[in-house]
């Protein structure tokens, strides 16, 4: 069955036709010296447009974080099915990064000596130069094969020259004129030798294509080889740079580190100075991060990690914040509580926020002691603080999902007001999952499958090819920080990780990698759609190990941190853009020539400053 | 029953506003069980079950997800291959009924035009706590041309029938997609075969007045 908007295209544009189409596929954009210096991420096609063949090259609606929310399709990365419309009709900024290149107007072709790139040189001498994330770069050049000719150059085994079939007829009437005897071919070859670059290729190529492709007693006298292999020996394509070392990075081995022991109570004790203060945050972070915190101490530590008390406040400090922010919260309180029902037939959108969270706290963890049975005064507590937050956040309000975030801070809690500016802290790091338009979950799945490109590209390139390519099976894992993947006392120990902000922003991300990698294999099997791996993804709910999970992530994170050959996206992501600099400064190599065109890494340092993390 | 058995898989979503049960009827459907608590949905999930339908086995998908407006950014993914909708309202909460009118835009957006639509009103076993009567709910189903069942997840009344009469209308769909097709192969020798096949089919899959509902 159609998508209605698909079938729409294809009678809009009834000679287009996608033959084939690449994911993972980096264009270098290039333009010497200009500060929009950058590598994107995105999708190769080949089309065929009437008589003619195009190579198209769209970036990703989604690497781009800056970008990203130009695009009010879904569909992200999963670009295998997406509509295609017009060349280059997409709105917004991306659509002027699209390449449009004719197959007509290409001259040669070189494959790099890892088979991760393809150089187009143009017949203008402009090149094009693509990354091929996933090394598939084999299976284009053998889909290309099947639309054009490739002659290979004799002194270049990965240079190719383009014919395409227009071309060949060509070619094969001017072997009928050399047959005929006519001189008018072999005048041109003379032509060649006095000016090799200024005579047109397309002319030189069916010159090659007919001392080639005939028979060897037909071919002309030795004399005119000679004179044909010397002019392919300088075929006008630089030599090009493999060493692009960003492009399919190779991770070293993974350590995998037991998991540490929770935070004492011993130990907390020490942590903190005469005054209350506590006298290295760090180190207990760092703590918290191995191996999470005894449960007894949890009422105590959640409020330094979800900002309620900053770690440098003393006992008289925090006494003081309490104070002030039970007064807070009581006013927020009164505001929605003395609300009559005649006041709120006039406010929809309060009574539906309040008719969401009514609906949603009856059905939140009620299977949990805490919350069970009928008539639980927990649920109320529950209520009244999603209701009070709505107050506190009328912009947002109150989104699904928020109850499982403030349930177990609750739970552990037991105090109203602490546990109401717990959430806030919480939702601070949250907020982006409930936007209206979704873009914070979008940026998040689409940096998801960033590093999924980064750790296991196999399995990135699997998931695209199979319908999977959103990474929209993750939603729920994202959305709620797995509250609906593990047992409640494995979301304390994962929660309180991950709000040690250690070792690196989007730390989650890394657990979904590690969770995804470790399934690799069942998600790979034969067939598997995105039907089938979303049936395994939610399946694997309470059937996961969390600290494996854990030492995992950490491990990948590990691998990463060390790697020297990562994206700049993926640095991006896990905010390790800095190393960049450092490497660049420490090995004082601050360009690489790739052709004619030039690209400097400090390019990429500008993307720091437009980094927006939700971390504190 | 392996997959392999199966003629064919029907992709049917379930749709309407946040807590009508959406995950309830899955649950009752495919795996004969009732909660009276469940918790809301969060992303997207789906079961499935074997049918027989008239002696053919096939796979029933029910696909799933979150109620709120604001995930319906999901809908390209959840819609996508859609034969079928199961599109739901409680009728103890008018304000569920009355954004149907939002659901079937959504529909008409997002889904293929030919596919199949079916209403349920649930909870009709909440007798004391009814909002919206049931000749609302029939009425608004025949302004749209769609049949309407009045269904309980809890007292398990016509959970298999509305899913079957979705299933009966997609198999004939199908069989009038593939027959024109086929008709359209054939380049029309016979232009009356084209204008009497709908009438064959129905005739044929017995679909008479599947709206009414037995409630």
């Amino acid at each position: 069955m159609e998508h209605p908007k698909k079938s729409q295209s294809c009678e809009l544009y009834p000679s287009k036709k996608e033959i084939h189409n690449y994911h993972g596929v980096v264009h270098s954009v290039i333009s010497y010296g200009k500060e929009d210096d950058q590598q994107l991420n995105g999708t190769l096609s080949l089309i065929q447009e009437s008589e003619k063949v195009v190579i198209e090259w769209r970036p990703n609606d989604v690497s781009i974080d800056t970008e990203c929310q130009e695009d009010t399709e879904w569909a992200l990365v999963n670009t295998n099915t997406r509509t295609r419309t017009s060349s280059g009709s997409v709105d917004g900024a991306l659509s002027k990064l699209h390449v449009n290149i004719m197959l007509n107007d290409v001259k040669t072709i070189k494959v790099s000596n890892k088979k991760n790139k393809l150089t187009f040189t143009l017949k203008d001498n402009k090149q094009k130069v693509f990354f091929f994330h996933f090394g598939n770069v084999n299976q284009f050049f053998e889909e290309l094969r099947t639309t054009v000719t490739l002659k290979r150059s004799h002194h270049d085994s990965n240079l190719y020259f383009v014919h395409d079939k227009n071309a060949i007829v060509q070619s094969f009437s001017d072997l009928t004129l050399v047959d005929r005897g006519g001189d008018t071919v072999w005048n041109l070859v003379g032509d060649l030798k006095r000016r090799p670059y200024e005579t047109t290729l397309s002319t030189f190529s069916k010159l090659t294509e007919l001392l080639l492709y005939r028979n060897p007693e037909a071919r002309p006298e030795g004399a005119m080889v000679e004179i044909l292999s010397s002019l392919s020996s300088t075929d006008g394509c630089p030599e090009v740079d493999d060493s692009y070392h960003f492009i399919c990075p190779v991770l070293g081995p993974r350590k995998l580190e037991p998991r540490g022991i929770p935070l004492s109570q011993d130990h907390w004790e020490t942590a903190k100075d005469t005054e209350g203060k506590i006298i290295n945050p760090d180190h207990i972070k760092q703590i918290i991060f191995k191996g999470g915190i005894t449960p007894s101490l949890r009422p105590e530590l959640w409020k330094y990690l979800l900002c309620l008390y900053p770690w440098n406040s003393t006992k008289k400090e925090r006494e003081d914040i309490l104070n002030e922010k039970t007064e807070e919260y009581k006013r927020m309180r009164a505001q929605w509580s003395t609300m009559s029902a005649d006041q709120e037939s006039r406010f929809t959108f309060f009574r539906d926020k309040k008719s969401l969270v009514e609906k949603d706290v009856n059905r939140t963890d009620r299977t949990m002691p805490f919350y069970a049975g009928a008539n639980n005064p927990n649920l109320e507590l529950l209520s009244d603080i999603l209701m009070t937050y709505i107050m506190y956040n009328f912009d947002l309000g109150y989104v699904q999902g928020m109850s499982d975030l403030l349930s177990p801070i609750l739970a552990v809690l037991g105090n109203e007001v602490e546990a109401f500016w717990c959430f806030v802290g919480f939702m601070n790091i949250m907020y982006h999952n409930f936007d209206e338009d979704q873009s914070g979950m979008k940026k998040q799945l689409s940096q998801l499958h960033t590093l999924l490109t980064a750790v296991a590209p196999d399995l990135a390139t699997y998931l695209d090819s199979h319908d999977s390519g959103s990474m929209c099976f993750c939603f729920r894992w994202l959305l709620v920080w797995f509250k609906r993947e593990f047992p409640l006392e494995d979301v304390n120990v994962l929660w309180e990780v991950l709000w040690t902000g250690l070792p690196c922003t989007n730390f989650h991300l890394l657990i979904c990698v590690a969770i995804l990698e470790k399934e690799k294999n069942k998600l790979m099997s034969a067939g598997n759609g995105l039907s089938e791996v979303l049936k395994h993804v939610n399946d694997l709910s309470y059937n996961m190990d969390l600290n494996d999970i854990l030492m995992r992530a950490t491990g990948i994170y590990n691998q990463l941190d060390q790697s020297s050959n990562l994206t700049a996206s993926t640095q991006r992501v896990l905010g390790l853009a800095h190393d960049l600099i450092s490497v660049q400064q420490s090995q004082s190599e601050p360009e690489e020539i790739v052709g004619e065109e030039k690209i400097d890494v400090s390019m990429e340092n500008g993307y720091e400053k437009s980094i927006e993390y939700n971390y504190f | 029953m392996a997959p392999a058995e199966c003629e064919a898989t029907y992709k049917v979503l379930v749709l309407g506003d946040s807590n009508v049960g959406k995950t309830c009827i899955v649950h009752r459907y495919c795996d004969q069980t009732y909660y009276d608590t469940y918790i809301s949905t969060i992303g997207i999930d789906f079961k499935q079950k074997i049918i027989s339908l008239d002696g053919t086995p096939i796979k029933m998908q029910i696909w799933d997800t979150a109620g709120q407006e604001r995930f319906r950014t999901l809908t390209t993914a959840y819609y996508r291959g859609a034969m079928g909708i199961l599109l739901m309202y409680d009728v103890t909460n008018q304000e569920s009924f009355n954004n149907l009118t939002y659901w079937l835009k959504n529909i008409e957006e997002n889904a293929s035009p030919d596919v199949i639509k079916v209403l349920a009103g649930n909870k009709c076993d909440a007798v004391s706590q009814r909002m919206v009567e049931q000749d609302m709910g029939q009425k608004l189903a025949e302004n749209y041309d769609i049949p309407f069942y009045e269904v309980s997840c809890k007292q398990n009344i016509n959970i298999d029938k509305i899913f079957l009469t979705l299933a009966r209308h997609i198999r004939e769909q199908r069989s009038y997609q593939q027959l024109t097709e086929r008709e359209h192969y054939d380049s029309g020798q016979n232009g009356n075969i084209t204008l009497d096949l709908k009438s064959r089919i129905l005739e044929h899959t017995s679909l008479k007045e599947p709206w009414k509902c037995t409630c």
